[in-house]
């Protein structure tokens, strides 16, 4: 009897380090949120010597990206602190965010992207920042994707455009000496590289490519603006929008044999390498490849460029405002998470977040410095706003929508349906999605 | 009296991981269940129950029927390919001679590193350009033009296939090889007393013998393939459209990129029900057939 007395003692043991662990991390949990209580009380009463403070952020630009801009606020309030978490776009950020705030471990500062602006917003998880007097040096243009019937939930200020960078010495060699003005011009000018013996363009057809993005701004946006707003209004459908683009898009370069369905399984640094060799003369790309098609081959001669609509003059970007950051309605350091968001609109924060992250500045009396290479991309689509992503524009089931419109052009591109099928299925995705 | 008391040892023994298993198991388990019936969407915490909908659902949509018989054709394709691979790989390795000790690392190495590390390597390999590593082999040796490896629906499906045996072929080699060397030798010696060429031996003492091991590789190699994830959607991200989607992916891409949860929720646990019933069907034939061969 001693010996089972012995074991029932060990395995009670074993049961309370296992309830014990279980415990633990809720207590810390606690002690975590009332020592912030306790410090951010101490803030408001104005304190001569605030009391140190540790804000949470949670971000996806790295610790060596973030730290001019932390390190210069960290100079200007040296009372606070951070404790910096990261997580890579798009997906495992998203999914880190999601765990954490459902399980109310969220951070104080976090990253809103088009991707969860809905979730987010809807969930009353973020700040709202409308009436706080630095959200002025937001661009207009760029609070649409942060904001929700009107009220902006998070600061940005950058915005990124992308486009087809060329050659410019392949270009010579085919002997094209002028930028395309429609897309008619295009196919011609992808159809003479191709005769003179260079490959005109790798696409990866990963996503909704830059590509698509860009004939639909310059075929439609051009014509209805307010394209994607009837759209999920239920007043249009994406057969009246979309069905010509795609065609366009299959009857140009599938059918032409500009794009082949074997691009389909390369990687992006496959595409963008095999530009800076010179094996390619065009790739769709945007100002993160610069640096390294430079790197890659300094003899280079590159320049971006927009796509040209049906009709002379119609040409757009891909591009939308760069991810916010936002404050979460639940912190304990509300005023000390405000005053980071502020220092961020400043010239100084600003200048670091640009040093930091190499992002493009889009922002009210701040000029920034761009690649020569980039600089069309940047005067004629960014800053004038000819600039279209649709999970941006559009306005729900960003992702579910998102992911039919990969797997339809793929489809297109081996030729297993058509640009009706395509559109056909996307209304069905969208019907689908508003009576799950 | 006694017996009673030492039984209650054994189970308190059990208890603490019991409790463990419940909780990160049997507890995720019967929630994904409870959530199957609800429109959950990850974030809010307000769902309503919405019955059998999400079960209707999963037969109207286009990437789980794909995903469902992509996936059977690369579990079965692979299952069938490591198993003919895998026994005369033992055999070779179970012979005597100088290297046997590297080839055997050498042949079990591919398993070790994540199949998604692996596949990354092998996308470079397979890359469709002319550039890309077998590409430009094929056209420098046989002067054939670029393929594309992972864009064609059914080349795709049969790279990712390729990939994954090459990675897990090694790893059932020596699974077969520890069943190999338990096999008694004075057998061998018997047989070839009795005049049984080395082809009788294989066929009438290795191949009965080995029967247990193949229960558990085949079921092993059943169950892996049918959880698939990380080989396809490395190599070829799904596409080319939903051609080599797998069940895995279609329910990461419903419940976390789309938010629903419900739906996922409901995928999982139907892709939980047939992969119970081929495992069971699986083990009950082959222990059958240990039984018969015996």
């Amino acid at each position: 009897m001693k010996k089972t007395s012995l074991l029932l003692l060990i395995t009670l043991l074993c049961l309370s380090v296992v309830l014990a662990a279980c415990g633990k991390n809720s207590n810390t949990g606690n002690k975590g949120n009332t020592g912030n209580e306790g410090t951010a009380n101490n803030a408001e009463k104005g304190n001569d010597a605030p009391k140190p403070v540790k804000l949470s952020i949670l971000a996806w630009n790295n610790e060596k990206e973030m730290k001019p801009v932390i390190d210069g606020f960290k100079e200007k309030y040296p009372h606070i602190s951070f404790d910096f978490q990261f997580a890579p776009p798009v997906k495992d950020y998203i999914a880190k965010l999601q765990t954490m705030l459902l399980s109310n471990t969220a951070p104080d500062i976090f990253i809103i992207a088009a991707e969860n602006r809905n979730e987010i917003i809807d969930g009353g998880y973020a700040l709202d920042l409308t009436d706080e007097p630095f959200m002025s040096v937001m661009l207009d243009s760029n609070k649409p994707m942060l904001s929700k019937d009107g009220r902006t939930y998070a600061f940005t200020q950058s915005g990124w455009a992308g486009g087809l960078f060329y050659n410019k010495q392949l270009f010579q060699k085919a002997g094209i000496t002028k930028l395309p003005e429609t897309w008619d011009e295009f196919i011609q000018d992808c159809l003479k590289l191709k005769e003179a013996g260079i490959i005109p363009l790798y696409d990866r057809m990963h996503d909704i490519t830059i590509i698509h993005s860009a004939m639909f701004g310059s075929n439609v946006l051009t014509k209805d603006p307010t394209f994607d707003e009837k759209l999920f209004k239920g007043e249009a459908t994406f057969a009246e929008g979309w069905t010509e683009v795609l065609t366009m898009w299959k009857e140009g370069l599938i059918d032409n044999k500009i794009l082949t369905p074997d691009m389909i399984g390369l990687t992006g640094d496959q595409v963008m390498n095999e530009f800076s060799l010179g094996n390619v003369a065009m790739f769709p790309g945007g100002p993160w490849n610069i640096a390294t098609i430079e790197k890659t081959n300094p003899d280079i001669e590159f320049e971006i460029m927009p796509i040209p609509g049906k009709e002379p003059g119609n040409k757009y970007y891909n591009g939308a405002p760069g991810v916010g950051f936002a404050v979460n309605s639940k912190t304990k350091n509300k005023e000390e998470a405000l005053l980071f968001l502020e220092y961020m609109t400043t010239q100084e924060g600003l200048k670091q977040f640009e040093e930091g992250t190499g992002g493009i500045i889009t922002a009210h009396g701040y000029e920034s410095k761009v690649h020569p290479a980039y600089a069309p991309a940047y005067n004629d689509g960014l800053m004038a706003g000819k600039i279209y992503l649709p999970m941006v524009s559009w306005d729900r089931h960003q992702e579910a929508l998102r992911n039919q419109f990969l797997v339809s052009i793929q489809d297109i591109a081996v030729n297993k349906i058509t640009p009706e099928q395509a559109t056909a299925s996307l209304d069905k995705k969208l019907k689908e999605m508003e009576n799950k | 009296m006694v017996k009673y008391v030492r039984q209650l040892q054994f189970l308190l023994f059990l208890l603490p991981i019991l409790a463990i298993y419940s909780l990160f198991t049997i507890y995720p388990l019967i929630k994904s269940f409870f959530l199957s019936f609800t429109n959950f969407d990850g974030y809010t915490e307000a769902y309503d129950f919405i019955g059998l909908k999400n079960y209707v659902r999963i037969f109207s949509d286009d990437a789980i029927t794909s995903a469902i018989s992509y996936t059977l054709f690369f579990t079965f394709g692979k299952a069938l390919l490591v198993t003919l691979l895998a026994i005369p790989l033992a055999m070779i390795l179970d012979q005597k001679f100088l290297t046997r000790n590297i080839h055997r690392a050498i042949f079990f190495f591919p398993s070790i590193p994540s199949g998604l590390l692996l596949a990354y390597i092998w996308g470079f390999i397979l890359a469709p350009i002319g550039s890309g590593v077998l590409n430009s082999v094929l056209s420098e040796l046989f002067n054939i033009g670029p393929q594309p490896w992972l864009s064609a629906p059914l080349l795709a499906k049969l790279s990712t296939i390729v990939v994954a045996t090459w990675a897990i072929t090694g790893w059932h080699a020596v699974l077969y090889l520890a069943f190999l060397q338990s096999i008694p030798k004075d057998y061998y010696e018997a047989a070839s007393i009795d005049g049984a060429n080395r082809l009788q031996q294989i066929r009438f003492i290795t191949f009965p013998l080995l029967a247990p091991a193949m229960t558990v590789s085949v079921m092993l190699l059943l169950t892996g393939g049918l959880k698939v994830f990380e080989i396809p959607f490395a190599l070829t991200k799904g596409g080319p459209g939903y051609e080599t989607y797998s069940i895995t992916q279609v329910i990461v891409l419903r419940g976390i990129s789309e938010t629903q949860y419900g739906l996922a929720s409901a995928m999982s646990i139907v892709f939980f029900l047939i992969v119970l019933a081929i495992a069971i069907f699986q083990v009950t034939v082959m222990q059958r057939r240990e039984q018969g061969i015996q």
